[in-house]
This record gives structure tokens, sequence and C-alpha cells, in this order.
């Protein structure tokens, strides 16, 4: 089953006087569970299709469906309830809520979507903390971790709301390639343990034998599925 | 709510440079008002206290022809309409239980004439019986030279303040009877041109009530210089004389007076058939001497009462009928303890009217026009004050939140894109602005009660003027109600609501894409 369908979908951008045209038609459909990753190199498309898909920018033309909703119609207050309930996000580099540490940072969506019980929402907290082996660190906050241990907090958080999708930008761009790797490693893991579809977006080679698809985009086309 | 609030006071703990700027706003602001509304209550509670119990009383009782209802301090304004009835209003407030004392008086703008000055001066004069008077505002002033008239006896008691009008204006310094000068007592300004002063013991006066048409000019005898205990500003306008001679200075005549006091060179023009006309120009002073002795009934315009009838003319000779058949301006009430004015008003309003005594009853701070809506004049510039106070406040802590909006699209773009709603973002700037405004705000709420607490233990006076107007009588005493904490409350919750709005729009309107697009 399609847990993500694009048809014709095109963004472009005002510059000025002229027109970037991001997107130029893409064609792309996600089943469920899957391990993606969606490659080019920088200017390629690849961020502003993961933006679309994660509800954070909006298509000029085309249709996106996420799950069973097409989500170029909806309301500022649809598309925050589907980033919340349906999208997991690990972006580059800003993830962390700086004030939190790290168990209130990964409890943070489940707080926000107040439909369980405070125990319920440490329990499972804890878990995914676990999962992402920073359990010593529950109490520290942000900026007491290193960067590979930020990515872990926010893989955690991305999934602790069990989200349809996991959408990671450059995950693995500001990290050490060992750190890097450990990354993918973890994410796959979540991807076996959890069942969660996992797109990824890299310019970086040596994360794409992580990978289960390869989706290669450039100057706003794909170019090899 | 309580994630909203941790995420608000972990953000202020972070940024403690800005939320410290803010923070000593608030407080600044909250401790200017409430020390700020404290003064201003004082000052209103100080005037009502000196007004009320060393003054004016309660509730004043004016003719119902009386235009203004500004009887206190009115230099342009027309003359106190005359009360012919005060026995019939006499018996009405003996029978109120809600009256604990009352006093009729005279009381109108006088000139004060000097033989050599061609400037005439100008005092208010209040008529009364000292014994009365006495009883109704027993300690208002002192008297620092010379002595109460006796019972029965002629005097002009002359303020402090007017006697250095009339020094300063007119070069006249006023002593008591047999009083010496003393130069303690005079101002420095005064001491500068003391070569210049006639001493006197007595004063010159002319009545300005309008339509009487006044002829004589009363000299008064000085029987002592008195000192107001507060607001001698205001109350250092009045000089007090027996109300016999206020009358006649008013041009209040008796029929007695008529018959008998026929000035002497009247008296010259009667007799002029035959006369020498060189006669005329005669050595005797055209003054009056105010010697009569007291009673007799007096009405405007030389009439005369005669058995409670009043005849033209000034021929009639008539039987005294006694002080309170007389004219006054005025009748002053005390009220007895906790009876609200309103209640008083009404009662004595009704009571009065039906008696038919023409006159009505008005509240103190209505009776002292300007002087009574001070406090609230005062209060008014001082909410102005604040109010600029705080949109000054407003629009520092507005830039500095918008600024830290800013300043964290990254986090609240990250905040969005993870599910956070406008309303959550904006609720933690609102919570940043109502923590910090509880705290600072709070602390200076706080520290301005604590200010007007301890202000009146160090018993701050002054003998200015114009400061004891501020003060409300001589002691400074702050005063704080708990509707003055209340408004600041309200202020405090206003500027917080109005400081959050636009850093919560900007804050609100920050996107996922922002903060990648920053980033």
């Amino acid at each position: 089953m399609n847990i993500i369908e694009i048809k014709g979908l095109k963004k472009d951008y005002p510059l000025g006087n002229t027109v970037v045209k991001a997107l130029r038609g893409i064609d792309i459909a996600v089943e469920e569970g899957e391990f993606m990753s969606i490659v080019g190199p920088s200017g390629s498309g690849k961020t502003t299709l993961l933006n679309v898909i994660g509800c954070i920018d909006f298509a000029t033309e085309g249709s996106v469906k996420v799950g069973d909703r097409e989500i170029t119609v909806l309301n500022d207050r649809q598309i925050t309830d589907i980033r919340l309930n349906k999208i997991g996000f690990i972006f580059q580099t800003f993830n962390l809520i700086p004030v939190l540490n790290v168990i209130e940072n990964v409890e943070f969506p489940l707080l926000l979507m107040k439909n369980q019980s405070r125990t319920e929402i440490r329990r499972r907290a804890d878990r995914l903390i676990g999962e992402v082996g920073l359990t010593e660190f529950a109490e520290h906050r942000p900026a007491e971790l290193s960067g590979g241990q930020r990515q872990r907090v926010a893989i955690a958080r991305a999934l602790v709301t069990n989200p349809d999708i996991v959408l990671a930008d450059e995950p693995t761009a500001n990290l050490d390639s060992v750190t890097g790797a450990a990354i993918l490693e973890l994410m796959k893991e979540m991807n076996r343990i959890e069942k969660t579809t996992f797109v990824f977006s890299t310019h970086d080679a040596n994360v794409l034998k992580y990978a289960r698809r390869i989706v290669k985009i450039k100057d706003g086309l794909l170019s090899d599925n | 709510m309580k994630l909203v609030l941790t995420i608000a006071w972990r953000n202020i703990l972070r940024h403690r440079g800005k939320s410290l700027v803010i923070g000593v706003i608030l407080f600044l602001g909250a401790l200017l008002m409430t020390v700020g509304n404290g003064v201003i209550s004082g000052m209103a509670a100080g005037i009502e206290k000196n007004i009320v119990n060393g003054f004016m009383g309660d509730i004043v009782l004016i003719s119902e022809k009386q235009k203004s209802e500004n009887i206190l301090l009115d230099f342009m304004g027309q003359a106190i309409e005359p009360i012919t009835t005060y026995k019939k209003i006499k018996p009405v407030l003996q029978n109120q239980d809600i009256v604990a004392r009352h006093l009729p008086v005279g009381k109108n703008l006088t000139l004060v004439l000097k033989e050599d000055e061609a400037t005439p001066g100008g005092a208010f004069l209040l008529g009364v019986d000292f014994a009365a008077y006495q009883k109704m505002f027993p300690d208002n002033f002192r008297i620092i030279e010379g002595r109460w008239p006796r019972p029965g006896e002629r005097g002009l008691l002359v303020p402090t303040f007017a006697r250095e009008e009339m020094a300063n204006y007119m070069n006249l310094w006023v002593i008591p009877e047999n009083g010496t000068v003393i130069k303690e007592h005079m101002k420095k300004e005064t001491l500068e041109h003391i070569d210049a002063l006639t001493v006197s013991s007595n004063v010159v006066m002319m009545g300005m009530a309008s339509g009487m048409n006044s002829t004589s000019d009363i000299r008064f005898p000085v029987t002592g210089i008195v000192k107001y205990n507060a607001l001698s500003t205001i109350f250092g306008h009045f000089c007090i004389a027996d109300i016999d001679s206020y009358r006649e200075c008013l041009g209040y005549f008796t029929a007695a007076d008529k018959a008998v006091a026929v000035p002497k060179e009247e008296q010259k023009l009667l007799n002029l058939e035959g006369t020498d006309l060189d006669s005329l120009f005669g050595v005797d002073p055209l003054i009056v001497s105010n010697t009569r002795a007291p009673g007799g009934a007096a009405v405007p315009g030389g009439a005369a009462i005669i058995n409670n009838a009043i005849v033209s003319g000034s021929s009639v000779t008539a039987t005294p009928l006694g002080v309170e058949n007389g004219i006054y301006n005025l009748v002053l009430v005390k009220l007895k303890d906790g009876v609200p004015y309103k209640t008083a008003l009404g009662r004595l309003n009704r009571a009065l009217a039906e008696a038919q005594t023409g006159v009505r009853a008005i509240t103190w701070s209505k009776a002292s026009g300007p002087i009574g809506s001070m406090a609230l004049i005062i209060r008014g510039a001082l909410f102005v004050f604040v109010t600029l106070l705080f949109c000054v406040a407003v629009i520092i802590i507005v830039n500095t939140l918008t600024m830290a909006a800013l300043e964290r699209t990254s986090e609240l773009g990250m905040m969005r894109a993870i599910g956070a709603r406008k309303s959550f973002i904006g609720g933690m700037f609102l919570g940043e602005t109502a923590i910090l405004s509880s705290i600072f705000g709070g602390a200076g709420i706080v520290a301005g009660i604590a200010a007007v607490k301890l202000i009146p233990l160090f018993k701050i006076t002054s003998t200015n003027d114009m400061v004891q107007i501020l003060y409300g009588g001589d002691i400074f005493h702050p005063l704080l109600g708990t509707s003055d904490v209340l408004i600041t409350l309200m202020q405090l919750v206003f500027v917080t609501i109005i400081a959050a709005v636009y850093p919560m729009h900007v804050a609100g309107s920050i996107t996922p894409l922002d903060a990648i697009t920053r980033d």
C-alpha cells in the first residue's frame, strides 16, 4: 500500500523578477515500511521534495497524498495536525528544543497530541530513548550532547508518536563518518522494529548502501528510481 | 499549559539579559503606579479630611438661586447668594439624626482698602458666630498673635497667608490690637521691604456681594492672627469676622442699623441748608466705625425685616430680631460618622424642600470646586504619565520580545514542523510576558505597597504651601486602598497582553520553512 503518492508535482520559487523551478513534474509513490533515500547534488530539489511531502512547503502544481489525504488542499491547522500525527522529522542541524532535556524533547510531540496520560507518555519516551541508547543522558540538555547524540534524540522524537512516515533531510550531513554511519544504522534498525516508513535525502554516496530504495533527482526531475 | 509555562520559564532564564530589561521596566512601572496611586489617594484623603474637618463640613447648604456650586474659591465668579431662611433650616437640620453639627456662615469676597493705596487688595470674608465656629472646627488653626474675640465683641481674625498678601500687595502689616510687630512671623520677602510697611491693627474691608451696593467700608479691629494647621494656601484666603460686622460689610443692613447708623457725611448732607459747604470736606473719617452692638435682622439691598416683614427704606426704626433672623450665605453641615453622602444628600434635600427653605444640599467636594477635584485632576495627570510610561514600556517589551522571536526562528520553526500550533507558539510568548509581569510587576506592586506603608513612619512634614496641597495636609501620608492596587494590577495585565500581542503574532507567523531557509 502506498503511504505517499505524488503526481505531477511542481514547485516554483519567485526570485526577484525570475522564477526558480525547483521541482518540474515529479511522479513518485512510496510504499509503507520503505527505507528510501533521495539522492542528488546540491540544488537538485531533494530538500524541496521532502519539504512538500512533510507539509512544510506547498506544491505549486500537482497532487501530493500522504496516507489517504490530499495535503495540497488543507489549511494550516489541518496541515499542522498531519505533521503532528502522521509525520516525524529529523532535520540536518536544528532539531531539539534547547530549554528541554532529552526526555522532555522526546515527550514534546506526545504532549502536543494531548491524547495520552502522563505515565504513558513517559513510558513511551523512556523506551525510545533506550532504543537510541541515550538512557543515561535522559536528563541532559541538547547543549550537553554531541552532534550524534542530538540526532539520536531527534530520531527518538520522530518515532515517539508512531508516525506513518519519518522524513530526514541529510541527517548525517554535519556528522563525522563513524557517527553518520551509526545514525543510519539506527534509522534502519528503527525501520525494522517500528515498521515506520523512512525517507531521507543525502548527497553522500557512502550513505546509499543503507537504503533499500534509491531515488535520484536532478534539476527538479527524477532521473532514476 | 504546563508545557507552555515550562518552556516560557526556561526561556526567561536562558535569555536573562532580555528578561531583566523587560522585568526592570515592569518593576518600575508597577512601583511608580502603586506609589503614585498611594500619594494621590493620600492627598485626596488629606484634602477631604482637612476641608471636611477643618473648614467646610461634609455637606454645604446653598441657596437654590446659587448658580455655581463652587463656593469656596471663586475669585472671578458671582457672589454667593444670600440665605434668608436659616430660621426654617435650623429645625430641619436638628431633626435629622444623620447630622452631627451645623454652622451657618456668611461668606463672600471683600476688597481690602488702605487709605494711601490706590489699588485695593482682596480677601474672602467669613462671618460667623465665633463660639459656634470653635465648636464646629475646634482645631483647624491656632492663634499665633492676639486672641479670639470675646463673646459679643466685634473683631476680625486674619490668617497668616492673607496678612502676607496684604503686606506684599498693599504694604500693610496687620497686627492685633495692642500687639507688636513680630519679625519672626514675617516671610523673607516681607522682611525685605519692612520699612515700606504700614503697621495697623485694623483692616478696612468693602463687601463685594453683587446687587447689594454696599456703601459702608467697614473698619474691622483685628483681634488675632491665625495660622491654619494645613492647607494654609487655600484656607488662608479667608479672614473670619463676627457675623454682624460681616453683614454690615456686605450691605446686609438691618432696620435698626438704618435707623441708627446713618453715616456722618450723610447726616451733613441732610443738614446742608444754611451750612457752610466747606463743612462737607471736614476731617471726620468717611469710613464707618465698626462699634455697633451686635444683633438685628438683615436683608439684602438695604431693606429691613420688622417682625418678619420686609420693609424698604432707611428711615425705619425697628426692633432687632436676633442673629438667626439675619442673612447667611452658607450652612455647613457635619454628618455623623459613616453616613454615606448620597443618603445624606437625598434625605436633606427632601427635608429642606418640604420645609420650603429655598436651599439645597451639596457635597463638600462640589462646594470646593477645583480644590475638591484636585485629587481627581492630579490622579488623571498621574494616569496619563503612567500610561505614557507604560506605552514606552510596551514599545520596549514588544521590541525585545519580537527580536527574541526572530532570533528563535529555527527553534520555533522546528516546533511548528513537529506539530506545534500557532496558538502554542503564541502562548509561549504570552507565558513569558505573563511570568515576567507576575514576578517583576508583582515585586513592583509589593515594593510600592511597602513604600506607601513605610513613608508615614518617617513623618515627613512640610510647611511649604504647595507641597502641603500635594500632601493633602501638613504630613505626607500616602494611602493605598484595595481599588488602587486592583487598578495597578489591571494596568499590568493590560500592558502584559498588549506587549505580547505583536510578538505572539510574529512568532506564530514563523513557519518551518522559515526555519529551514534561515538554517
